[in-house]
């Protein structure tokens, strides 16, 4: 349900028709036919990349089961989605627009705290010590009396996390401060590019239990932006995206002539990527509290669950997802 | 009838179907009602089958909507055989199961007090026939029964959204259902171990059941 639950489709050229209950991708340019199938009721996102086309009955399909189709370029930027029309379901919403200050300000502490402990797990595992700051933010993103003195401390956090990341990386291989747009060197371009592909995983769990995405609790919300998938997103970005990314770098599977002049991947080594991609998503971890094997693409979800129930008052607290090993 | 009169008449009346659902657990009857957390409504997942064709003999009525007020009911009878005056409901099960379970005669129960609700005629035989063995077993309505189908849908009917029912008290019960992906009983138990006091997952090392299913 959950793993196989999202598809990539990266093939110039292909469309993707529905054909008696199944997914058909379709290689209508070439001559190699049908290159993958899948049941419908299995899927939730289809993510394609560049020119990849959906018949227009596919697209009533997709609404009617509830398929999130995005569109990216062929690099990786994110261009825009289709969103099926789903019921609400008005409870779930209520609860989640009557969240006062207090309550989004919990989550959010819980959120931040756990993504400065992923950020220090992260750089423990790769033998980077004299992290023990780390800790000392942590326990004041947990008091934090205000989404700004938040905000304040998951900054700093983030800023000197980043300063020792670098130490992670194989020879050959640097990380000059984080920056966004344009990426100012290859681990950026990978660091962003992963950001949205697992931002996008959030962004499907919470639609799949009927969150808005776009109602923040920590990021301010802005017409458009999905800022509640924004602040579920942090205490995954040290374990999942940075934690790929670095795996990535000094396993040697992307090199660094892999990159265009610009910064972004060639089209063999985006390939390369997304499959890779898909792999650590349905690659298993032992859960922190759960203690049994899951995926990272489920721990996701249960996070969005997790977060759902916090919400509605099933659970007293929002417990984030905080890796300490 | 206008959209908004369907609506008030739907949350008034508990649906028979409810009473299986909620006699099973009500918390995952309380996720299906306000959360829509079960994916395909209960009634489709019924029915529909290799068996439509079987019906079309005399002496059966296929497929009709009743409703009481008195009874607080309302609820379509895929199939009631007719023998003269009376009339028996059969409830078809089309789950694995070589067997059917409690909650499966309170509801055929409901079954049979809204037929004779609406007939006026005593309804106290009713089927329930399982397509796993392609038996059909009777079973006698007894004032338990009745009294059962009084009290679930006063339950039902003062269910709150903001009171989420407990975890079930029998988790064997959690290994075969459809909600547990959402509901996460071991996992609310390990996390806020008194959400799960004084049920059956107060323990969850106790209750190996594995976590994983999905
Ligand atoms: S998982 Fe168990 S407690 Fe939860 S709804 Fe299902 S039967 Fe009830």
């Amino acid at each position: 349900m959950f793993d196989e639950s999202v598809v990539f489709v990266t093939t110039q050229g292909a469309q993707i028709r529905t054909d008696g209950g199944r997914v058909v991708v379709w290689d209508v340019d070439g001559d190699d036919g049908e290159l993958a199938t899948f049941p419908i009721e299995k899927l939730d996102t289809i993510n394609v990349f560049g020119g990849v086309n959906f018949s227009t009955p596919f697209v009533a399909e997709a609404n009617d089961h509830g398929i999130v189709l995005n569109y990216f370029t062929q690099h990786g930027d994110y261009r825009g989605s289709f969103v099926p029309e789903r019921n609400t379901i008005a409870e779930v919403r209520r609860a989640q627009y009557a969240l006062g200050d207090e309550g989004e300000l919990a989550i959010a502490r819980a959120m931040i705290a756990a993504k400065i402990r992923n950020a220090r797990t992260l750089l423990a595992r790769k033998g980077v010590t004299g992290t023990e700051f780390l800790a000392d933010l942590q326990a004041r993103a947990r008091e934090a009396g205000s989404a700004d003195d938040l905000r304040g401390t998951e900054g700093e956090a983030a800023e000197r996390y980043f300063s020792r990341l670098d130490e992670t990386l194989t020879d050959g291989w640097t990380f000059e401060s984080r920056s966004k747009r344009p990426p100012e060197d290859h681990v950026n371009s990978l660091l962003s590019l992963t950001y949205v592909m697992v931002k996008n995983e959030v962004l499907a769990a919470l639609r799949q239990y009927n969150l808005d995405p776009f109602l923040g609790v920590l990021h301010a919300d802005r017409h458009g932006r999905p800022s509640l998938a924004l602040d579920l997103q942090e205490e995954f970005r040290p374990i999942f995206c940075d934690a790929f990314v670095t795996r990535l770098v000094n396993r040697g599977t992307i090199q660094h002539d892999q990159f265009t002049a610009d910064n972004h991947l060639a089209d063999d080594a985006f390939q390369t990527y997304l499959g890779k991609f898909d792999d650590y998503m349905q690659e298993q971890f032992t859960h922190p509290y759960f203690e049994y094997e899951v995926t990272r693409r489920k721990a996701i979800r249960q996070q969005a669950i997790l977060l759902r129930k916090a919400i509605t008052g099933e659970l007293d607290e929002y417990h984030a997802l905080e890796v300490s090993k | 009838m206008t959209g908004s009169d369907r609506v008030q008449f739907r949350d008034e009346l508990v649906h028979v179907s409810a009473l299986n659902e909620y006699v099973y657990c009500p918390r995952r009857f309380y996720y299906q009602r306000y959360h829509d957390e079960i994916g395909r409504p209960y009634e489709l997942v019924d029915g529909r089958s290799k068996h439509d064709g079987q019906a079309r003999r005399g002496g059966w009525v296929r497929e009709r909507y009743f409703r009481s007020e008195d009874l607080g009911l309302h609820g379509k009878l895929d199939l009631i055989e007719s023998d003269g005056d009376v009339l028996t409901p059969v409830e078809r099960k089309r789950a694995e199961s070589e067997t059917y379970f409690a909650s499966d005669e309170v509801q055929l129960a409901g079954y049979c007090m809204l037929l004779e609700a609406v007939t006026g005629e005593p309804v106290n035989v009713g089927y329930v026939y399982l397509y796993s063995t392609d038996e059909r077993h009777s079973v006698r309505i007894t004032d338990r029964h009745r009294e059962t189908v009084h009290e679930i849908v006063s339950q039902i009917e003062s269910m709150r959204v903001d009171t989420i029912p407990p975890l079930t008290d029998n988790p064997s019960k959690c290994e075969a259902c459809s909600a547990r992906t959402y509901c996460m009983p071991e996992e609310t138990a390990r996390l806020e171990p008194e959400r799960a006091r004084g049920t059956g997952w107060e323990n969850p090392d106790a209750v190996s059941l594995g976590g994983e299913e999905s």
